[in-house]
């Protein structure tokens, strides 16, 4: 047995705890079709914990305690890049509430790539070329009102 | 009208100058994809999904189709090159391709790959053609309690075979049906699991649910590895050429491939991946110059990449007669259809025909312009392939917001390609699956409407959904599907296994 198998087997029992509760709130009738479902999840996850038991316990096992996988799983992740994608998506979201989808965009390409070390003549290039692309294909040609901001609304 | 008449005025419609030059615009655009290791052609479908939606059906699906096409031979590109496959379908070409570049042979490789490509391809629409109109009409007998079998069917046969852990695949499925019960009970008319968001009155919108799984998760797989410089591609010394003795030589093994590439593209959850190693070991088994394989052998080349792009026409097969996706860009174009308003089914060739075969047509077509893009345009392919991540990773996730909120103009739905993104990225780490989890989530309002119906009609009696030969089958097709990973598992490592072992010697 593993750490990920644990992580796995956690998350999906909090998922089926999670529904299970918000659909203890429906009406009787409405209830049938996901309990089944939530069921089915949890004996499902079930099986997969007693074979990861199974797995550990058995007599023929050479491997008698939990191995850590998670340096395996997460092998050359780059903890400090990886965060930095993350929140730069996350303060883009919060910019686009403000400024709009193009400078947002625009502020957003700019920071990131020069976060991720790009010089400057392709970041220049990738910021117009992705302007343009969005600008052409969504404004110009599916016509949809990309969000204007709070600011300048 | 009759078959052939519908053939023709496909391709009549199919050939309009809109139709022809978005034929052109996606094929380059899925080569571009296919030809940047780390992006799938999934991933591509995915996030050019919301440009196709003010379209006419058939040209966002001839759209799809060419992207898809072009992403499947785009692949083939720094896997000769770089010796890096675009995609997964690419992996066994990289073994001969890289071998022939090596020895300055990459333009014949990447002629072959081209030719090879288009011909697969091609040949595949005969049996898309020919398959497609019977199996739709078996459809036609389906009534609520095949359709519970039938989605279910679909769930059990991807998730077991698509997955290491059957169990994993079968939770994934599962999760997708849970997922797709958010959303107003198509029965009581009672809000579930909706949070207080109105924007998920609908149900959880299954374009920001791929474009969460497939491209934003990519976003952050990318994210999380040390962004480095791509090995410079090889200047060609040679012609872009084939001699005709080498045409006719490749030619057994190009049908070969053919048809090892339709009967995986049919059967539900193998897909490209595994037809390229499966055609490239019987290229290798059939072949009379063995002794070149590992070296660098034009027929290896021919063999991978005809069998995967063979996949394609195939793969669409049960995909719009049943509505199970034979893998995850099948599921994507699925969510294509489904966009437009239509359901995979007897009804596409029946009442939506003209559709349909508009579709098909330009499906043919678009292996015609793969061949001149593909020729034409190696050689900035090949520049294209070096582009670096740092530069994919803020550009894939820009499409991916604007994608997403094009949807409905709604932010929630970006939110909820973000949510879609995270469950992706944690289901590739911990190796589950995200297709099983697309395919739930497509098949689960099918399934649930099917199991209600057929409840409602018996009232309450559960032995309607056993009461037709049909419904037998079907529930024999689950048992099968249930079964097949250990067959599909054990073939898999049997091929891997024979493919590696020439490059291992060389």
């Amino acid at each position: 047995m593993t750490r990920s198998d644990i992580g796995t087997i956690t998350i999906i029992y909090a998922t089926c705890a999670l529904f299970l509760y918000l659909a203890l709130q429906l009406k009787a009738a409405a209830q049938i079709y996901p309990l089944c479902l939530i069921s089915g999840l949890a004996i499902l996850n079930t099986l997969y914990l007693l074979r990861c038991l199974w797995r550990m316990y058995s007599p023929a096992s050479k491997m008698r305690q939990l191995i850590n996988d998670l340096p395996e799983v997460f092998s050359g992740f780059v903890p400090l890049q990886f965060f930095f994608v993350v929140f730069g998506a996350i303060a883009y979201l919060v910019l686009l509430h403000y400024l709009g989808f193009y400078i947002a965009g625009a502020i957003y390409l700019v920071c990131t790539l020069l976060g991720l070390k790009v010089r400057p003549l392709p970041l220049a290039c990738t910021v117009i070329v992705m302007g343009a692309l969005i600008y052409g294909v969504f404004t110009l040609f599916l016509k949809v009102p990309l969000p204007g901001g709070v600011l300048f609304s | 009208m009759d078959t052939l008449s519908l053939m023709g005025a496909g391709f009549l419609h199919a050939m309009s100058p809109l139709n022809l030059f978005a034929m052109a615009l996606a094929t380059a655009v899925g080569v571009t994809i296919g030809c940047l290791p780390g992006l799938s052609a999934a991933m591509g479908v995915a996030l050019l999904l919301p440009v196709t939606f003010g379209m006419d059906p058939a040209t966002g699906l001839i759209i799809l189709g060419g992207i898809y096409c072009g992403a499947i031979f785009g692949g083939s590109i720094s896997a000769i090159l770089i010796h890096t496959p675009g995609t997964p379908a690419s992996a066994a070409t990289a073994i001969e391709g890289y071998q022939l570049t090596l020895k300055g042979e990459a333009a014949r490789a990447l002629t072959v790959a081209c030719l090879a490509s288009f011909c697969g391809g091609l040949l595949s629409c005969i049996s898309l053609y020919f398959f497609s109109p019977p199996l739709a009409q078996l459809a036609m007998k389906f009534k609520s309690p095949e359709y519970f079998w039938l989605s279910l069917f679909g769930l059990t046969i991807i998730a077991g075979v698509s997955s290491k852990s059957m169990l994993k695949g079968l939770m994934s499925g599962v999760l997708g049906l849970l997922i797709s019960t958010v959303g107003m009970d198509p029965m009581e008319g009672v809000p579930r699991f909706m949070f207080g968001q109105s924007a998920l009155y609908n149900g959880v919108d299954v374009t920001c649910a791929l474009i969460g799984l497939f491209s934003m998760s990519q976003v952050l797989m990318l994210a999380e590895r040390k962004i480095r410089a791509r090995p410079a591609a090889t200047k060609f010394k040679n012609k872009f050429a084939l001699s005709f003795p080498e045409i006719r030589r490749l030619s057994p093994t190009i049908i070969r491939s053919w048809i090892i590439g339709n009967i995986i593209g049919i059967l539900p959850g193998a897909g490209a991946s595994i037809a390229c190693f499966l055609g490239y070991n019987e290229a290798r088994r059939f072949s009379r110059h063995r002794e070149e394989f590992g070296k660098g052998s034009i027929e290896g080349v021919a063999g991978s990449e005809a069998a995967n792009n063979a996949v394609t026409g195939g793969s669409l097969i049960p995909m719009l007669t049943l509505g199970i996706p034979g893998e995850s860009v099948t599921a994507v174009l699925m969510g294509g259809l489904i966009i437009q308003g239509l359901q995979p089914g007897p009804e596409l060739f029946t009442t939506y025909a003209g559709m349909t075969y508009t579709f098909f047509a330009g499906f043919v077509l678009v292996q015609f312009f793969m061949l001149g893009i593909g020729m034409l345009g190696c050689k900035g392919f090949a520049q294209i392939s070096r582009l670096s991540d740092a530069i994919l990773i803020p550009s894939i996730f820009l499409l991916c917001v604007v994608g997403s909120y094009a949807i409905h103009n709604n932010v929630v739905e970006v939110v909820i390609m973000l949510i879609f993104g995270g469950i992706g990225y944690l289901a590739r780490k911990f190796d589950m699956n995200a297709t099983a989890i697309v395919l739930g989530l497509i098949l689960g309002p099918i399934g649930e409407r099917g199991l209600r119906r057929s409840l409602l009609l018996s009232d309450g009696d559960p032995s309607i959904l056993f009461s037709t030969p049909l419904c037998w089958a079907l529930i024999a097709l689950c048992a099968l599907g249930l079964l097949s990973p250990l067959l599909m598992g054990r073939m898999e490592r049997k091929i891997a296994g024979k493919a590696a072992a020439p490059s291992d010697r060389a």
